[in-house]
C-alpha cells in the first residue's frame, strides 16, 4: 500500500465524523470544576485545579511517575502561571475525563517527515487536526511516547492562568478594585491600598468567578520554567515510605503468585491442584486464561507471596505448546530476512528517483542490520492488587495506562467500567511495559475467586522475564548509491519485523482495531524521517505478525532504526573516505536545529582531538519524539570487551521546563540503551524464552556505568520529549567507536565483537 | 523465631526456610525492603546484617537470631537522615526509585567498614541493578556523604 493510499482511506473512514462533528470547535481540556468530588473546605477551579482554605493548591494529575519527573514537572507549569511556589502544590490523580486523556501521545503518532511537517502542508495540518480533535473525544489517559509534558504545556499553564484570572476577579469585585491595580506574589493577591488576600480566602468565590480573558506569561517572566527545581519525589524513595504496587497493604490481603505456561501461547494442561493445595499457607489454585496477549496459566493464592510462591513452583503441571507449533526467534531472524527479498511493504517516504539514482551509481554499498527481541525488565516485577466485592472492582497498580486498566477489569469481571476504581502508584520502572493490562486482567480474575478480599498477584523475575511484550525483532536492508565522484545520491531502507500499534489496540483497546491493520509508524520511526539531504530516498517497512508479544520498549522503533541508520550513516563516511562528523555535516546543510545539536556534541566531546592511546569517539544523531540528541561515546577495549568510559550528550528538547531532569533523563537513557547495546537479547528456543533472570541476562552495573555529560541546546520551541530520546544514539555511536577501535562493523545487536 | 530489626525484638512466626525478605515484607508490612530477583542477583532487597549488606531475598530469616537486622526504614529517622540520604537528596540520585533502598543499605555497609571509599570500592561494593541509570549520581553521592570533596577521587585508602 502506498502512503498516499493510505492517507486517502484514513481520510474516508474518518469522513462521516467530520461532517457535523467537525464543525464544533476542539472539546476544551480546561474542564469544569464538578469534575473534582465536593470535598468542603476545596474549591475547585476548573477540572485540574483545586484551592484549600489555607491557599495550598491541588493538581489533578492523569500521569504516572515513573522516574522520568513527571510529578515534577507538570506542577511547575502550573507553579508558573497561578504564582504559587511548586512546594505549595499537592497532586492527586486525576479522574477519567477526556480532558486529561494524552492527545500529544496519539499526535505524535502520524506518520509525517518531521522536516515536511515543519513547513504545514495541508496534509500535515489535515493530519493533526482530524487526530487532535479525536484524540480529545477519546480522552485516552496514557503515559508513554515521552509526551507529558508536550501535552500538558498548553492545557495545564492554561487550566493555572485561568485559575488565576478567576481568583483576581474573586478579588476584584469583592473590593471593588480594578484587577490592573494588583499584584500577585506566592498564592497572595495585593492592591497598594494595603488590601490582601492569599488564594484560599477567594477561592470560592472565585469558582463562581468567570476568569474574563487569560493570557499566559511572556517567556521572559518566566521565574519556575527553566529552572532546576529538585524533584518532590525523591525523599520518599530515600527513606523506604514510597509506596509502589508491591508495597500495597489491605486489610485482610492475600498474595498469588503466578506461572504461566513456558511456551509462548501455550496452556496448561492436567495439573496436580491437590498437592499444591496440601502446602502451608496455600488457600487455592485460580486457572488463568491467556488475557490481553499473555499466555494462559495459573495463579496460586497464600498467605504470604512467598508461600504462594513454593507452591506455584511445586506443582506439577504438563504444559501444552501452543496450537500454531513453537517459535523460534532464529527461524523468525531467517523469515525477516526473507520478506525483505520478497515484499516492498509499506512506503512510508520516496522523494527523488531511488530506482533512477542506483541505476547510474558509480558503485552501492548495502548492508544488512539486525536487532533481536528485547526485555523491558522493569526492577519492580509485574504486579496488581485487586479487590472484587458488591460488583465493584478495587484496584492498585503501578500502570501507565489505568482507564485501559479499569476496562479489562470490568471485561474480566462483568462489571461496568464506572465500577472500577483504580489508585495508580508509582511504577518501580515503566519502559513500556506497562502500556500493557495481562498482570491486571489476572488479578482480577483471581481476586474473583477470593470472596472479596484483596489478593496482591505478584511476578516472579522468571515469568517477568519470559512473559514480557518483547521489542519486536527487526532486520533492515540498507542501501545507497554512489556516483563517481563520491557523492552519495540515494538511500534506500527495507526493514522487516512485527508492528506494535495494531497487537496493542487489540490487546487493550479493541473498540478502535480495524478490519485490517493499519500502517504503524513505530516500525519505521527513525529510518523513513532522517534529516539527511540525500537527493533520492525511498524507506519501507515490510509488517510481519510472526506470534511472539510484542509492545512498546522505550523509544521503540527508534530504538533499533537509529543503529540501523547511523551506524550505516558511519559506513558510508569511512567509504567514502570522510570524517563521519564532517559527513554528516554536510548532509545537514537544510536541517539548522539537527546540525546545531550535533556540532554542539562535537564540540564538547573535543571530536578530533587525541584520546589517550586505545580509545576512540564515536557520533551518532537521532531526532525522536520532538527532541534531537547527538552522543559521543568515548569507548576503549577491557580484555577484548568494550568499555565505555564516557558520554557527552547534546539535546534539543524545545523549552526546557527543568533542566536537572533532563540531565538525569540522557543519563538513564545512556545506561538503559548500553546494557540493551552491550548485552540485550531475548532468544526463544521452542517457544521458551532462554533469558530467566538477571544472571541469564548481563546489565550495566555502577562499576562499568559511564560518566554522561549534557548539554542543552536553548529553544524557545514549545518542549519536546526527554524520557526516550537519549535512548536511540547510544548503540550506534558506541558500535561507530568500535569500529575506530578494530575496523570490524558491528551490525547486530546485541555488539559482540 | 525472635528476629532484631531495626532495634527491637521481633517475634515472628515462619516457615524456617521463608527468607528475610517476605518475612519482612509479607509478615511484619515493612515494605520499604525490595523484591526484584528472588536470587541474589540485584540487590534490590539489600539489608544490613550485623553492619554487613547481605541480600535478604536468599537468606533465610531462621538463620539471623540473635543478629542485629537494619532495614531503609531504619537508616535515619526524619529528624536526623543518615548522611548518604541526604547526599542522595542533594545530588538528586533517584528517578522510578524502586532500587534505592538497596542501594543506600550497600552505600551503608560501604562507608562503615571505609569512610573515605576509593573509585574502586565503590565499583567493588555497589553490585545492585539500577535499570533507570543512577549509578553516576549514586557514586557522586556517596563521595559526598564521605565527605570527599567533588571532583577529587581519593587515590589510595585512607
Amino acid at each position: 500500500m502506498k502512503r498516499r493510499t493510505w492517507l486517502f482511506s484514513a481520510a474516508g473512514a474518518t469522513g462521516a465524523l467530520i461532517v457535523g462533528w467537525g464543525l464544533l470547535p476542539p472539546r476544551s481540556r480546561t474542564g469544569s470544576g464538578r469534575l473534582w468530588p465536593p470535598i468542603e473546605g476545596e474549591s475547585a477551579l476548573n477540572g485540574w485545579i483545586k484551592v484549600l482554605t489555607d491557599g495550598s493548591v491541588v493538581l489533578a494529575m492523569p500521569r504516572s511517575e515513573m522516574g522520568q519527573g513527571v510529578f515534577t514537572a507538570l506542577p511547575m507549569l502550573v507553579a508558573e502561571e497561578l504564582d504559587v511556589p511548586v512546594s505549595r502544590i499537592r497532586i492527586e490523580q486525576a479522574g477519567s475525563d477526556a480532558i486529561y486523556g494524552n492527545v500529544a501521545m496519539l499526535l505524535a503518532g502520524l506518520p509525517f517527515h518531521p522536516l515536511e511537517a515543519e513547513q504545514r502542508p495541508f496534509k500535515v495540518e489535515a493530519g493533526e487536526w482530524v487526530v487532535g480533535k479525536l484524540a480529545r473525544e477519546l480522552g485516552i489517559n496514557a503515559t508513554g511516547g515521552s509526551s507529558s509534558v508536550a501535552d500538558a504545556w498548553t492545557v495545564l499553564r492554561t487550566a493555572a492562568a485561568t485559575a488565576r484570572a478567576s481568583l483576581l476577579g474573586a478579588a476584584s469585585l469583592q473590593w471593588r478594585l480594578p484587577v490592573a491595580e494588583f499584584t500577585v506574589r506566592e498564592g497572595v493577591i495585593s492592591h497598594p491600598s494595603g488590601k490582601s488576600a492569599h488564594y484560599g480566602e477567594l477561592a470560592r468565590f472565585a469558582a463562581a468567578t468567570p476568569p474574563g480573558k487569560v493570557t499566559l506569561k511572556e517567556r521572559k517572566d518566566w521565574k519556575v520554567i527553566g529552572h532546576s527545581a529538585p524533584r518532590r519525589d525523591i525523599p520518599a524513595k530515600v527513606d523506604g515510605t514510597a509506596l509502589f504496587g508491591l508495597d500495597v497493604r489491605l486489610p485482610g490481603m492475600l498474595y498469588a503468585a503466578i506461572r504461566l505456561c513456558p511456551m509462548l501461547g501455550g496452556a496448561p494442561g492436567a495439573m496436580d491442584i491437590p498437592a499444591a493445595l496440601a502446602m502451608p499457607g496455600v488457600e487455592r489454585c485460580v486457572r488463568l486464561p491467556a488475557y490481553a496477549g499473555s499466555t494462559a496459566g495459573f495463579a496460586v493464592v497464600g498467605k504470604s507471596w512467598w508461600q504462594a510462591q513454593q507452591a506455584a513452583q511445586a506443582m506439577s503441571v504438563d504444559w501444552q505448546q501452543r496450537p500454531a507449533g513453537a517459535l523460534d526467534s532464529r527461524q523468525i531472524d531467517l523469515e525477516l530476512e526473507a520478506a525483505l527479498q520478497t515484499d516492498v511493504g509499506f512506503v512510508f517516504h520516496e522523494q527523488g528517483d531511488t530506482d533512477q539514482a542506483e541505476t547510474a551509481a558509480a558503485r552501492r554499498i548495502e548492508a544488512v542490520y539486525r536487532a533481536p527481541y528485547l526485555a523491558h525488565a522493569t526492577l519492580e516485577p509485574m504486579n496488581c492488587t485487586a479487590q472484587v466485592r458488591d460488583g465493584k472492582v478495587f484496584l492498585w497498580v503501578p500502570t501507565q495506562v489505568p482507564q485501559m486498566g479499569a476496562a479489562i477489569a470490568a471485561r474480566v469481571a462483568g462489571v461496568a467500567v464506572e465500577d472500577v476504581s483504580v489508585t495508580v502508584t508509582l511504577l518501580g520502572g515503566g519502559f513500556g511495559r506497562r502500556l500493557e493490562v495481562d498482570y491486571i486482567a489476572q488479578a482480577v480474575r483471581v481476586a474473583m475467586d477470593c470472596g472479596g478480599r484483596p489478593v496482591q498477584l505478584i511476578w516472579s523475575r522468571e515469568e517477568d522475564s519470559t512473559h514480557d511484550f518483547y521489542r519486536p525483532m527487526q532486520v533492515a536492508r540498507l542501501r545507497a548509491s554512489v556516483d563517481a565522484d563520491g557523492h552519495i545520491n540515494s538511500l534506500r531502507i527495507r526493514s522487516a519485523g512485527d508492528a506494535i500499534t495494531p497487537r496493542w489496540l487489540e490487546r487493550g483497546l479493541p473498540q478502535l482495531v480495524g478490519p485490517v491493520d493499519t500502517p504503524d509508524k513505530t516500525t519505521a520511526e527513525g529510518l523513513f524521517d532522517l534529516p539527511y539531504g540525500f537527493p533520492s530516498q525511498h524507506m519501507s517497512h515490510v509488517a510481519t505478525r510472526k506470534g511472539v508479544p510484542v509492545g512498546f520498549w522505550r523509544s521503540v522503533g527508534h530504538s533499533h532504526n537509529a543503529f540501523f541508520s547511523e551506524s550505516f550513516i558511519d559506513e558510508l563516511a569511512h567509504d567514502t573516505g570522510r570524517d563521519p562528523l564532517s559527513l554528516r555535516r554536510d548532509l545537514l546543510k537544510d536541517a539548522p536545529r539537527h546540525l546545531a545539536v550535533l556540532n554542539l556534541a562535537a564540540d564538547k566531546a573535543g571530536w578530533g582531538r587525541a584520546l589517550p592511546v586505545g580509545r576512540a569517539r564515536g557520533i551518532a544523531l537521532h531526532e525522536s519524539f520532538g527532541s534531537i540528541v547527538a552522543q559521543v561515546a568515548e569507548v576503549s577495549l577491557a580484555g577484548g570487551q568494550p568499555r565505555v568510559h564516557r558520554v557527552v550528550c547534546a539535546i534539543d528538547c524545545g523549552t526546557v521546563v527543568n533542566p536537572g531532569i533532563i540531565a538525569q533523563q540522557m543519563e538513564s537513557s545512556v545506561v538503559f540503551a548500553l546494557t540493551a547495546a552491550l548485552y540485550g537479547r531475548v532468544d526463544i528456543h521452542a517457544g521458551v524464552v532462554q533469558q530467566k533472570n538477571f544472571p541469564d541476562s548481563l546489565m550495566v552495573r555502577l562499576a562499568q556505568a559511564p560518566v554522561v555529560h549534557t548539554y542543552l541546546v536553548e529553544s524557545t520551541r514549545p518542549p519536546g520529549g526527554v524520557g526516550e530520546p537519549g535512548v536511540p544514539p547510544l548503540a550506534p555511536a558506541v558500535a561507530n567507536a568500535l569500529f575506530v577501535l578494530t575496523g570490524k562493523r558491528l551490525r547486530a545487536l546485541p555488539l559482540t565483537l | 523465631m525472635d528476629l532484631q530489626i531495626n532495634g527491637k525484638l521481633v517475634q515472628v512466626d515462619a516457615d524456617p526456610a521463608m527468607p528475610l525478605l517476605w518475612v519482612l515484607r509479607d509478615l511484619l508490612n515493612m515494605t520499604g525492603t525490595k523484591f526484584g530477583c528472588g536470587v541474589a542477583a540485584c540487590g534490590a532487597c539489600t539489608v544490613r546484617v550485623d553492619g554487613q549488606a547481605v541480600r535478604a531475598c536468599v537468606t533465610p530469616a531462621s538463620t539471623l537470631a540473635g543478629k542485629r537486622i537494619q532495614t531503609i526504614e531504619a537508616l535515619g529517622t526524619p529528624g536526623k537522615p543518615h548522611a548518604l540520604q541526604q547526599a542522595w537528596i542533594a545530588e538528586q540520585v533517584p528517578q522510578c526509585g524502586y532500587c534505592q533502598s538497596g542501594m543506600l543499605m550497600a552505600a551503608a555497609a560501604l562507608l562503615d567498614k571505609t569512610p573515605k571509599p576509593t573509585d574502586a570500592d565503590i565499583d567493588a561494593a555497589m553490585t545492585n541493578i539500577c535499570r533507570c541509570g543512577t549509578y553516576q549520581r549514586i557514586r557522586v553521592a556517596i563521595k559526598r556523604a564521605a565527605g570527599i570533596p567533588p571532583g577529587s577521587a581519593v587515590k589510595k585508602r585512607a
